[in-house]
């Protein structure tokens, strides 16, 4: 006899999810990932100014806006036929880079944290329930929630250093065509190293022994929410004229096998997500299919997506085990520890490429818009592999498609039945208490789920009740 | 509910980015650990709750036996009766954003409906509009005090909540406004307004001059960001070399378009037409 579980709303989270899961004998044996938000920004762009792209698409995500700002810059430079400067990358990937520490951080502290650490009582309602099956001992528990909010000005400083060379952040203005639309000025070099050290200083300090602690109570967390173990990454701080690769290029694992990734084998399919095409299969360039609820298998809003015909896992344990600087597993807990490794690689790079920018190098100026083209612009940001694809007619926006990592690691089940990444994490899972199944959303949430980027359409099938609120 | 003598504060997350969220945690002085230590009891806010699901929805509805102001952010997505998006699961329903603000918007002391997806549906209501969103204030029959931008600077929303708590209701302007942020345009203060006066224009982006003819929005966009500036006042968008995009106008995005262009310079027309052309009448997207 298999019971019916639902966590919903997942808090802590980027949008709105709901966890379903079928559990039999404490283990769970099928699990849907759902999210609960449609936004619709490919049709929104459609008929738009090809420049108004970069500002309009990073409101997909109030959290990695930076990263959309970059797709669609590159994905622009593509159809233009511009290839940015070097120095201009340095500037963009340098604010880039810092939304990666920005959203580590803020991920780890504010959205992990409280999964595992009893928040403060008395400062205010929000904290006043636990979480549950909290294990820390008190003192390392106080600490981290010292930490919790000693974060918050390390999280605003990464910010910060965005809004220096982009005028503000989130949904910065500095990234364009061309590369980025500031100089960098000793002053601007010297507010930088500053923060950049005391950010470099806390994670080492401070983040490093925090998510240790964490793991040390928590042990099983490193044996569920394991993956297929297939990874990927579009590429990150690659491919620099003068520097080189400064993290990892275009690759995948399949079977423990490394190989280049080739980008022409992407493709979604939509047998059970809700919208239907001529085609049920196609690649991005291709089509943007319409939303339709009355398909009998479907059960999702968001898409598979594949690569070589296989589902994928992206993001933070995806690039550090691609690159072997972390190796101990594909879990729960890897997935966090590995990405606050990560934020520390970041200070790093970020680091190099400051270290390398010219003062005053040259702007990108401006550009004319062609009759007809099309472009893609592929990067990996802090959540794995994102994808803008867009078609311009008569100078205008006539296309536009965006995969985002979120689709990657939420996926819907594949046209062959397959359950999407975050669902494998799921399925098997050992639940200790089906009236608070934590261990559900903490495997979600070690993915940094983010549903406002992955939601393209949603149409629930119910009709909505009345509700009468007694206070 | 915590044993304190604060006003509580929901923060309501609808139809958008969870930016203005972010941007609160971007707070310096005030910060946000300033706000919830010493100025409001925070109740709610989906991004930073430690527990969830059925649990989260009490802690929400429980609010509504006391005082409360609501803050609310992103925009109301009505079509298909607001199941666009669902903020949880409460009793074996499904509460949609557009119940979950009818019921609380009706009971709270104060409505503050923050950056441009609250008060005018913004980019999410972008057209066309697929999911028919609308503000705030067209769902609720009483003032709602507007904090337009995209996201609102922490500022704007922290000293609003400073004014309500103890100096009662801003001054607000016909849209609702408050006129101690929102009653000087950005071009009235901008460090370029020099150029502007004496017609020397940028035409690409990088120079240091008046951006009117990049498609800056500046002299129809009411707000502080030239004297605030942003992320502890360390620069702005027109600092950055790129023109403003209005997004503090209850016409962003779509009568703010384009954002960045390099079409005008080529004209070389009189200002005032390079106004008509930079389209930046609009006051509302309703």
């Amino acid at each position: 006899m298999s019971e019916r579980v639902i966590v919903n709303p997942v808090t802590r989270i980027s949008g709105f999810m709901e966890i379903e899961a079928m559990v039999e004998n404490h283990r769970v044996v099928d699990a849907k990932v759902k999210g609960l938000m449609f936004r619709g920004f490919e049709l929104m762009l459609k008929g738009r100014n090809p420049f108004d792209a970069i500002y309009y698409s990073e409101r997909i995500c109030g959290i990695c806006s930076t990263a959309h700002s970059l797709a669609a810059a590159t994905a622009l430079e593509h159809a233009l036929g511009v290839i940015p400067t070097e120095q201009g990358r340095f500037l963009r990937d340098f604010m880039h880079g810092c939304e990666f520490l920005q959203n580590h951080l803020r991920h780890f502290y504010q959205f992990s944290v409280p999964d595992y650490v009893r928040m403060p009582e008395q400062c205010c309602t929000i904290y006043e329930i636990p979480y549950g099956d909290l294990r820390i001992p008190k003192e390392k528990n106080d600490l981290i929630v010292q930490h919790y909010f000693d974060s918050l000005n390390i999280s605003r400083e990464a910010h910060e250093m965005i809004a220096v060379l982009g005028g503000k952040a989130p949904h910065n203005h500095g990234v364009f065509v061309g590369g980025a639309t500031t100089q960098i000025t000793a002053d601007k070099v010297v507010e930088l190293k500053n923060m950049l050290v005391d950010a470099a200083r806390f994670i080492d300090e401070v983040t490093i022994p925090d998510v240790g602690i964490i793991a040390q109570y928590y042990p099983e967390y490193y044996h569920n929410g394991k993956s297929y173990g297939n990874l990927l990454s579009y590429g990150c701080f690659d491919n620099y004229p003068s520097l080189g690769t400064l993290y990892l290029d275009p690759m995948i694992s399949v079977g423990g096998e490394i190989r280049p990734l080739d980008k022409s084998r992407i493709i979604e399919e939509i047998d059970y997500s809700w919208y239907t095409d001529q085609s049920d299969r196609y690649s991005p360039m291709e089509t943007v299919p319409i939303d339709n609820m009355n398909k009998p298998d479907a059960y999702s809003f968001v898409k598979s997506v594949k690569a070589e015909n296989l589902p994928f896992e992206c993001g933070p344990l995806a690039r550090q085990w691609l690159t072997g600087e972390y190796r101990h597993g594909i879990s729960t807990m890897d997935r966090t520890v590995a990405r606050i490794y990560e934020a520390k690689k970041i200070t790093e790079i970020l680091r190099t490429l400051l270290d390398n920018m010219d003062l005053n190098a040259a702007s990108p100026g401006s550009f004319e818009i062609p009759d007809s083209s099309e472009g893609a612009g592929l990067i990996d940001t802090t959540r794995g592999a994102l994808g803008h694809w867009l078609k311009i007619e008569n100078q205008l926006l006539s296309f536009y498609q965006v995969i985002t990592p979120s689709v990657w690691n939420l996926s819907s089940r594949g046209n062959d039945g397959t359950p999407g990444t975050g669902e494998k994490a799921l399925i098997g899972t050992e639940i200790q208490d089906e009236d608070n199944p934590v261990e559900l959303a903490r495997i979600m949430r070690s993915f940094d789920p983010c549903v406002s980027c992955a939601t393209h359409v949603y149409y629930p099938n119910k009709a909505p009740k009345f509700i009468t609120i007694v206070p | 509910m915590a044993e304190n003598n604060k006003m509580n504060l929901v923060w309501l997350e609808l139809n958008g980015c969870s930016g203005n969220i972010i941007s609160l945690l971007n707070g310096s002085e005030p910060s946000f650990q300033y706000m919830i230590m010493e100025m409001v009891n925070l109740v709610y806010d989906q991004a930073l709750i430690p527990c969830e699901g059925e649990r989260a929805m009490d802690v929400l509805f429980q609010v509504l036996d006391q005082e409360f102001i609501l803050a609310v952010e992103g925009a109301v997505a009505t079509k298909n009766n607001g199941r666009y998006q669902i903020i949880g699961r409460w009793r074996g329903t499904d509460i949609t954003g557009m119940d979950a603000l009818r019921i609380l918007g009706e009971r709270a002391v104060h409505v503050i409906a923050v950056g441009a997806c609250a008060t005018h549906g913004g980019v999410s209501a972008g057209s066309p509009n697929p999911t028919q969103c609308v503000s705030v204030q067209s769902l609720l029959n009483r003032k709602v005090i507007n904090l337009p931008g995209c996201p609102c600077h922490p500022d704007w929303f922290l000293s609003t909540l400073e004014h309500l708590l103890n100096y009662g209701e801003p001054e607000l302007d016909a849209e609702g406004r408050p006129v101690f942020l929102y009653g000087i345009t950005i071009h009235d203060r901008c460090e370029r307004r020099s150029y502007f006066d004496q017609g020397i224009f940028a035409t690409a982006l990088g120079e240091p001059f008046c951006m009117i003819r990049l498609g800056c929005k500046g002299p129809r966009t009411p707000i502080d960001c030239p004297i605030r500036k942003w992320n502890d006042r360390v620069s702005w968008p027109v600092q950055a070399n790129t023109p403003c995009i209005g997004c503090s106008q209850f016409g962003f995005p779509d009568r703010m378009q384009p954002f960045v262009t390099f079409e005008i310079s080529d004209a070389g027309q009189e200002t005032p037409q390079v106004q008509a052309e930079s389209g930046w009448g609009g006051q509302s997207n309703e």
